[in-house]
């Protein structure tokens, strides 16, 4: 692998007493899509506005391409953004907020009008480059703003929740938009969003962030099935949590004795010790439902409180005698073949091989 | 049962309203009516008589003093406005984008101190600074230089001008640039453009109207001013309201004043709504 693009080196960003970031340590690789995601206020936009020079960090270094960017004024950087407000100018035409960063690098007019004409004829919106930009609807506003950052042709793209004011029939729209630009350009794109649809749909790797530090950084498929702690697995969501203590070990398993039953996970990623406490996850969509009493060594008797459907995906909220809580995600089709109706008392069980093991620390 | 109903809140809007109706012509329209038609009337024997000659304003059109006086004003006025804009846009950026909005509070409130205190006794107090053996020549004497006559010249009705001027244009600049999304600024940096560019590029596009509505409020005040140009520029090159002063006082030549206060009221308006178009002019060659 080449050397990473960008290098955070334990970057620790103070607004007065307040600590918005610290301990970022992390690389961006060339070429990646990479979503920063998290909840308010978890710093993750911070993060993207030190990228920028927006923020300066107070303690650490940040490396683009190996120079230390720490004392670089933001318009001497190339690192276009895309806003969550996209920050057009209203007193501009939608040509000329395209070309409005070319002129600022002294390109010549000819030029800037042409170049600023191919990347509004390349995002589709090249009938409203002489538009007013009030003029324009969202998605269009959208385009505009993906074409100011991209006409720059930087090696990195900085998007801040650019689809957060979308309707969501534009997200899935845009989403592709920008899934497939990144992989024609070739350019890392870092993407910060709260949207975990958003994040797992595009990013080849994601990093969560809470309370200012980070929480995981892994592919979105690593993040879903394997969370590394309570924070992620809780922030992911369409996770069922356990807590118990460790009742038995074995080579590969261990027997865990929660209020709700023993069950067994594996313990392939975390050090266990015996009578220690431990909590593990299981994906909502790796439940099986039957109303029979299963085999297994892994089952919960529940009752069904609620459903949710979404699309064909359907989301069951269980809850057992002790109080538990329990998620199924599964098709809609296939539920449709058990009949079951609110406070039905159903059998869940799920291969030892599906429960992950949190980091307790 | 809705029409009566919206009736009936229309007639309560309207006595409301009604007070500020009255009031604008009794005290606003019918006077620029009577105003208009005495610039028709006739002074006979010092008398002022009912008239529709137009012999008042051939007279005033053909006399090179007014025109002199006019262009003066204009010219003055112009000059006011370009220093009041430039004096006050340091301070106002500076209140916008570097203070705190505690500080910019404050900052406003001590801007409306001044408007608390007669602008006649605020001229008066400039005496006391600008005359030869004032305090600036004092200052410039120990080094020097001078002394500077600075009471009735130009310079004298410009320092009025300010006073009259500079505390509203500080604040209509500093309520303009203080509401301008900050996240543009900071775009036009992340694309390339130097904090100083920015000025030019983002600022000033973005807060466009309130600075020309500033720039406008500081023409006509400017314009209008009887205080400044009389008694710190010695109204030595009469301005249009010393002219009407001169024109009421010598023969009673009230109608022959009322043509030159139209002629002022044509230009603020005309000023004005060229200021506005300007102000809410959409983007160059937008459609």
């Amino acid at each position: 692998m080449s050397a990473p693009l960008v290098v955070f080196d334990k970057v620790e960003k103070q607004f007065g007493d307040f600590v918005a970031v610290k301990q970022l340590d992390f690389e961006i690789r060339e070429g990646e899509f990479l979503a920063i995601m998290g909840p308010s206020g978890c710093g993750k936009t911070t993060t993207l506005r030190m990228l920028a020079g927006l923020d300066a960090p107070t303690v650490g270094e940040i490396r683009l391409g190996g120079r230390v960017m720490n004392d670089v004024a933001p318009h001497d950087r190339d690192t276009p953004l895309v806003w969550q407000s996209l920050a057009l100018f209203p007193f501009l035409t939608a040509r000329q907020n395209v070309e409005f960063g070319l002129k600022m690098r002294g390109v010549g007019a000819a030029e800037r009008k042409e170049r600023a004409l191919k990347w509004l004829e390349k995002m589709g919106i090249l009938e409203f480059a002489d538009r007013d930009i009030s003029t324009l609807s969202g998605g269009q506003k959208q385009r505009v703003a993906l074409a100011r950052s991209l006409v720059m042709e930087p090696q990195i793209l900085l998007l801040d929740e650019p689809l957060s004011a979308l309707d969501a029939h534009l997200v899935i729209r845009m989403q592709a938009v920008l899934t497939d630009l990144q992989r024609e350009l070739g350019i890392t794109f870092v993407y910060v969003t709260h949207s975990q649809s958003e994040a797992f749909a595009m990013a080849d790797r994601v990093i969560i962030m809470g309370k200012g530090e980070i929480a995981q950084i892994g592919t979105p498929k690593d993040i879903y099935r394997a969370p590394a702690n309570q924070f992620v697995a809780e922030f992911v969501g369409r996770n069922n949590i356990l807590s118990g203590n460790v009742q038995a070990l074995s080579n590969e398993t261990a027997r865990i004795t929660t209020p709700s039953g023993n069950f067994t996970v594996p313990t392939n990623t975390v050090q266990l010790t015996q009578g220690a406490k431990a909590s593990f996850v299981i994906s909502a969509d790796l439940v099986h439902i039957s109303l029979g009493e299963p085999d297994g060594e892994n089952k919960a008797q529940c009752k069904l409180i609620s459903e949710e459907f979404v699309g064909s995906m359907v989301t069951l909220f269980l809850e057992d005698a002790h109080g538990q809580e329990f998620k199924v995600q599964m098709q809609e089709r296939e539920l449709s073949k058990f009949d079951l109706n609110s406070g039905d008392q159903i059998w869940l069980s799920w291969d030892t091989a599906s429960a992950h093991v949190l980091d307790q620390s | 049962m809705f029409s009566k109903l919206s009736r009936k809140l229309n007639l309560f809007a309207l006595t409301w309203r009604l007070p500020i109706i009255i009031w604008q012509f009794v005290f606003f329209v019918g006077p620029v009516l009577f105003m208009v038609a005495m610039s028709f009337f006739l002074v006979k024997n010092y008398r002022m008589t009912e008239a529709f000659e137009f012999v008042n304003w051939s007279k005033m059109m053909n006399r090179g003093y007014f025109w002199d006086s006019y262009w003066y004003t204009v010219f003055i006025a112009a000059v006011s406005t370009v220093c009041a804009m430039c004096i006050a846009f340091p301070a106002a950026f500076a209140l916008a984008f570097r203070a705190s909005d505690s500080t910019r509070r404050w900052a406003i409130f001590l801007l409306i101190i001044p408007f608390f205190t007669s602008y006649l006794v605020r001229t008066f107090s400039w005496f006391v600074i600008l005359s030869e053996s004032g305090v600036v020549n004092a200052m410039l004497g120990s080094i020097g230089l001078g002394p500077f006559t600075m009471l009735n010249t130009n310079f004298g009705t410009l320092v009025g001008y300010m006073t009259l001027t500079l505390p509203l244009v500080v604040i209509l600049q500093t309520v303009t640039m203080a509401n301008i999304d900050k996240t543009l600024v900071e775009a036009a940096r992340n694309l390339g453009c130097s904090a100083f560019r920015t000025i030019w590029q983002v600022i000033i596009p973005l807060s466009k109207t309130g600075l020309i509505i500033a720039a406008i409020f500081c023409f006509i005040l400017s314009f209008g001013d009887f205080v400044a140009p009389f008694y710190l520029g010695g109204s030595q090159e009469p301005t249009l309201p010393i002219l009407i002063l001169d024109t009421t006082k010598s023969g009673q030549q009230w109608p022959r004043a009322a043509v030159v206060a139209i002629m002022m009221m044509l230009t603020l308006f005309a000023i004005a709504f060229i200021g506005i178009a300007l102000a809410y002019r959409k983007p160059k060659g937008a459609k």
